[in-house]
């Protein structure tokens, strides 16, 4: 509970203090609402005196009402919480997520599923401050209610009030357990749901297939076994939590019952009053009601437990440090020293102990199978990540000197899948200089040879990318890309094969453009097909995280024995046989 | 607005449980267990005040006492039996109305145009089949049998208030305006709030996909602003949204929260029972059963209020489950015939779109591809290329002319037996959670260890199979294939194809995302593929398709142009232009200007 409370403060963020404020009046209303019960005492004695005594009578009903009155002042207090700030603890929630994301190291976000830390913006965010602005007020009451009941009742008669302690005592353990047992089934469903979504998924996809072979329709066998077990899983889960729920229902239920009898003894032998019985009973008709809550509310403390600390995990990821702040890099040579880095989780490094020089407008291209991390030396230059050991340098200076940002200040990339937001054509472009000029813009548009198509769209540079979306072909959205690099005119260029999926006539505009880019810069490229880097300064041949072959095109040809060579004349073979 | 008016929700809800007429048996059983298990709760609490009340007798009678306290045993006990029963199989009615309702899903995606699903597209798919199912468990499992407790037992509550005493009835009905003002003001549907919210919420999640997505290039290329600026505004007006919804319902919260519980009408009967005690209208008994029943009605209020939401949350999914199982199957022939031989020919075709109007998307296309030969559709994207492909299987009937496979309309023949002479090979190779041989075999499930082992040699895939995966055909290749290369994957599915022995492959951008060390083994599989079967081989990189014995160029969907390599090349029509591009590209490289001449490198 500690920790639901430590993650709640954490989540209300600017709000704590008016969150703190609200716990405490709503633990004041519930004690008033307990005082409101205990006032039926009194209230029923006179009620049930023979004859009855009116005037004492309604001054209790006045009593009665006051409380009643003034639970619900607090209740109003209590509430406005929810309606005056849930949308604002959602909205800071937000932005300081989205303030996170943008520091986080791009590792750190590149580990989550975009779906995941949409899920965590949008919908945890607001089970979280529903959890605050609600599901806090509710457990106060939940907690407090019996509690201060069972208080109430003891004091009037020490006997009836253990008939309920014991019978509180008694279903405590179940309630626990419903929360483990949830939990167990929670996560078993889970599972099924996974397996069967996944299936779906594949049924759909090779629907042809399994046509084809009489394995589609309602019996498909793909499907049979996980719709069974996800109905098994759903059932047993239910089962198995609603159990103890039951028990804990039938225990006060029971002790209601004895509390009937044993009062009615105890007046019969003229040990009690009757009026106190009379009290009691209504008093304790009211004890079911939260227990039989309980049971709902684990799986909302579940949900908002786990939306908690996925929204607390996300808010706490550190930034990269910055070690020393060192002089902004005046040349850009870029310089891999002994690095040795492996991605979080993984045993294996992907790169050890590698070596690289990359002279100051120099072209090098990296090469080698998928896997031996040809990316991972790209990312490291964009201080993706920091690399376990070693020191990777940029125009000499040791990148953990420099912020992310500035890092990046001198580096353009230019990626194979291209990503276009939302927004006009301009704005995509001008995305790193957004006060450059129509000018600029369309300067850089001409040398990526976007500038001709963009023309024609029905709003030219201000046509939005989302409202034509599929129109642009893979060709114009990377020339798009390409001449948003160009307007960025960074020292150090980046590509991570671009022409890879585009048709034939696209890419030779793409070539053009790219050529255009690469002029006078610092420029690594990832190739996959060697004829496109051929004229390299120096290409260097990765395998298994280590340089394993450099040296210029014709000298690596020179090796016959090399991979290098190897990969040449099995691409020289694919390109000339035929299909 | 013009749009129809969708069904109500609890309307859908429940045509869609006839649909499982076992299903409906139990949750009608689970209702009046709900129905008998309210009225036995009731029946528990007056027997408890008639015990008490017996107390207030000149000369109590013991034995009275133990009987209604043995009532009140068995009126609770029983109530709370149940609705524990109610409630299980409420539950399993529901859980098994997801098992019907999928498999009755997944029917109708069997008999749909392949085409209808794939643009449906699998995502979509998914969450109907398995997320809007799911959401009709609430309404199904807890809202159905709820109408049982629910309503049966303050009903009850307010009958034995009427019968054992009227007066005390009007006081717990002085509270009714209230609570009916309540409930008028909960359950009304905030339409356009609500519609406001869900517009803002969607909004805020496409930002943040955006901004997740983009990430790498925001980093590289903006300072924070534009982007983050975007993301800001998203939320801000879902916080605005939201403010505005809460704003409306705030004076329905407050009131709900302030009369929906029991004390206020605890205090209106005992304020009430202060002057007909003193009148001696009522027995201090009858004012024990009203302390105890008396409030039972507000009580099922707040109940009332999440039924309506689990309705309102599940209106939209039930709405789409609905929509898709009435979906018109592709209708099958009624005396269907067997293609005779492994032609391909296209007359007259003309297709679009069903959802797109305009432009057909082929337009008069003929073709002919006979037995054994070799066939390359080219064009820029868009042409209609990957169109034509899935004519053949049938993905989609023609609007006019006809499709035929060996001499036989498409038409006529049963679409599993086309299915079975087809083999697709796509950019995206398509693989199963389950191991190696499994996913080879899904083609002909009746093949051999040996026919499975014979067709992964001939797609180049034993080799890495039995060296570089763990337990060889017995590995698993993870969801969709994950643990695989992509050129591993596409080598298994050219060994299904190849096991499958279709008599024609279509072949549709099978080598696009190939690496340089796979393409040439992935090439060679190829070759053994479709050796001596009828070919329709989609392609970008025009070197691959120089030899083969037509090539067809698609544009504006309609065929230009149509001939071998050679000849096409000579003509100087819009396939030389295709492979002048061609060849330009290939002898690109970076850095050209110090490139050497690369055709001499070779």
């Amino acid at each position: 509970m500690r920790r639901i409370l430590r993650l709640m403060l954490t989540a209300a963020g600017p709000y704590a203090a008016q969150f703190r404020t609200t716990l405490r009046v709503s633990l004041a209303a519930t004690l008033v609402q307990a005082a409101a019960y205990a006032s039926f005492v009194p209230l029923l004695a006179e009620l049930t005196r023979d004859p009855v005594r009116a005037g004492r009578a309604w001054l209790w009903v006045g009593v009665l009402a006051v409380l009643v009155a003034v639970e619900a002042a607090l209740r109003v207090r209590e509430m406005a919480f929810t309606y005056d700030y849930w949308h604002l603890v959602t909205h800071s929630t937000r932005l300081r997520l989205g303030a996170s994301l943008r520091s986080m190291p791009q590792q750190e976000l590149a580990r989550r599923a975009a779906g995941d830390l949409t899920a965590v913006v949008g919908a945890n965010a607001t089970t979280a401050s529903g959890a605050i602005s609600s599901l806090s007020t509710l457990f106060v009451q939940l907690v407090t209610v019996p509690a201060v009941l069972g208080v109430v009742v003891l004091a009037l008669d020490w006997r009836l009030g253990l008939v309920l302690v014991a019978a509180t005592l008694a279903a405590l353990p179940l309630v626990r357990q419903v929360q483990r047992r949830s939990n167990a089934g929670f996560h078993r469903v889970d599972e099924a749901d996974a397996a069967l979504s996944g299936r779906i998924v594949e049924y759909v996809q090779g629907l042809p297939v399994l046509k084809a072979t009489g394995q589609a329709g309602a019996d498909s066998p793909r499907l049979a076994a996980v719709l069974t077990d996800q109905q098994q899983a759903q059932a047993r889960s239910n089962r198995s939590a609603s159990l103890p729920v039951a028990g804990a229902q039938l225990l006060v239920q029971l002790a209601f019952v004895i509390l009937v009898a044993v009062g009615a003894a105890l007046v019969l032998d003229a040990r009690l009053s009757l009026a106190v019985l009379v009290a009691v009973v209504v008093t304790a008709a009211r004890f079911a009601e939260p227990l039989s809550m309980a049971a709902t509310m684990t799986k909302l403390f579940e949900q908002s437990e786990a939306a908690l600390s996925r929204v607390d995990e996300v808010l706490t990821v550190a930034p990269l440090t910055v070690t020393a702040p060192g002089a902004a890099p005046t040349t850009f040579d870029l310089g891999f020293e002994q690095v040795t880095f492996a991605y979080d989780g993984q045993d294996e490094p992907t790169l050890t102990e590698l070596d690289l020089t990359i002279p100051e407008r120099s072209l090098t291209a990296l090469v080698g199978p998928s896997g031996s991390g040809k990316t991972t030396i790209t990312k490291l230059i964009s201080r993706f990540a920091d690399p376990q050991h070693g020191t990777v340098r940029l125009g000499g200076t040791d990148l953990r000197t420099l912020r992310p940002d500035e890092v990046l200040r001198h580096i353009a990339v230019v990626f194979q899948d291209v990503y276009l937001f939302d927004d006009t054509i301009r704005a995509n472009i001008a995305l790193a200089r957004p006060d450059a000029t129509d000018d600029e813009i369309e300067a850089a548009a001409r040398a990526a040879n976007a500038h001709e198509f963009v023309r024609r769209l029905p709003d030219g540079y201000l046509t939005r990318v989302g409202e034509i979306g599929s129109a642009l072909s893979g060709g114009e959205r990377q020339r798009i890309s390409i001449a948003r690099a160009i307007l960025k005119d960074a020292p150090v260029v980046l590509l991570d094969e671009p022409t890879a999926a585009l048709d034939t006539e696209s890419e030779v505009v793409v070539q053009q453009a790219i050529d255009r880019l690469v002029a006078g810069k610092t420029v690594v490229v990832i190739a996959h097909r060697l004829s496109t880097v051929v004229g390299a300064d120096q290409i260097l041949v990765i395998d298994g995280g280590r340089v394993t072959q450099r040296g210029t095109h014709h000298e690596l040809l020179d090796e016959p024995e090399g991979r290098y060579a190897r990969m040449w004349a099995a691409q020289v073979a694919a390109r000339t046989s035929t299909g | 607005m013009t749009r129809e008016r969708p069904p109500g929700g609890l309307r859908t809800v429940l045509d869609l449980v006839a649909l499982a007429p076992a299903v409906r048996t139990r949750l009608r059983r689970a209702a009046l267990l709900g129905v008998v298990g309210g009225v036995s709760a009731v029946a528990g609490f007056v027997s408890a005040a008639f015990a008490v009340g017996e107390l207030f007798a000149d000369h109590p009678s013991g034995e009275a006492v133990t009987a209604w306290a043995c009532g009140a045993l068995a009126g609770l006990v029983t109530g709370f039996a149940c609705r524990l029963l109610a409630e299980h199989l409420a539950h399993e009615a529901s859980y098994r109305l997801e098992v019907e309702l999928r498999r009755a899903l997944a029917g109708v995606l069997a008999r749909m145009p392949l085409g209808e699903v794939q643009r449906l597209g699998s995502g979509r798919i998914k969450k109907i089949v398995q997320d809007d199912v799911k959401s009709l468990h609430n309404v199904v499992a807890d809202a159905l049998p709820f109408v049982g407790s629910g309503v049966a037992q303050p009903l009850a509550a307010l009958l034995a208030l009427g019968v054992v005493q009227w007066r005390l009835l009007l006081a717990v009905l002085l509270i009714v305006p209230v609570a009916m003002i309540c409930l008028s003001l909960l359950s009304r549907d905030y339409t356009e709030q609500r519609e406001r919210y869900n517009t803002a919420s969607e909004n805020v999640n496409a930002a943040v996909v955006e901004f997740v997505q983009g990430m790498p290039v925001v980093r590289t290329f903006d300072d924070g602003q534009a982007s983050f600026g975007r993301f800001a505004a998203a939320v801000g007006e879902f916080t605005e949204s939201v403010a505005g919804w809460l704003a409306t319902s705030r004076a329905s919260g407050l009131l709900t929260r302030l009369f929906i519980v029991p004390l206020p009408t605890l205090l209106v009967i005992a304020a009430g029972a202060v002057p007909m005690l003193e009148m001696g209208w009522i027995r201090p008994r009858d004012l024990l059963l009203g302390l105890l029943v008396g409030a039972m009605p507000i009580e099922a209020i707040a109940p009332l209020m999440h039924l309506t939401n689990y309705i309102n949350d599940s209106k939209a999914g039930a709405i789409r489950i609905r929509e898709l199982l009435d979906r018109p199957p592709l209708p099958e022939p009624e005396h269907p015939r067997e293609p005779e031989g492994s032609a391909v020919a296209l007359e007259q075709v003309v297709f679009r779109y069903a959802a797109e109007r305009g432009e057909p998307v082929l337009d008069g296309i003929d073709l002919d591809i006979p037995a054994g030969t070799v066939c390359a559709l080219v064009g820029p994207s868009g042409a209609g290329k990957s169109t034509v492909a899935r004519l053949i299987p049938r993905f989609h009937d023609v609007d006019s002319g006809v499709v035929r496979v060996g001499g036989v309309d498409v038409r006529d023949i049963r679409s599993e037996v086309l299915l079975r002479h087809v083999a697709l090979v796509f950019q995206d190779p398509f693989l199963v959670a389950g191991t190696v041989a499994e996913n080879i075999r899904l083609a002909r499930p009746g093949a051999t260890d040996d026919e499975v082992r014979a067709a992964a040699r001939a797609a180049a895939a034993h080799d890495f199979i039995v060296d570089e995966l763990p337990e060889g055909y017995d590995s698993q290749v993870g969801e969709r294939g994950g643990l695989l290369s992509g050129g591993q994957r596409q080598r298994i599915t050219i060994a299904r194809a190849i096991l499958s022995e279709a008599p024609i492959v279509i072949l549709d951008e099978a080598t696009a995302f190939a690496d340089p060390e796979n393409e040439a083994a992935i090439q060679q599989a190829l070759a053994r593929l479709t050796r001596g079967r009828t070919v329709l081989i989609i392609a970008h990189r025009l070197n691959t398709i120089v030899d083969v014995d037509q090539i067809a160029v698609l544009d504006g969907g309609r065929i230009v142009e149509r001939g071998r390599h050679a000849d096409l090349v000579a003509a100087g029509g819009r396939y030389a232009r295709l492979w002048a591009c061609h060849t330009e590209a290939a002898r690109w490289g970076l850095a050209a200007a110090r490139t050497p001449n690369l055709e001499a490198t070779r």
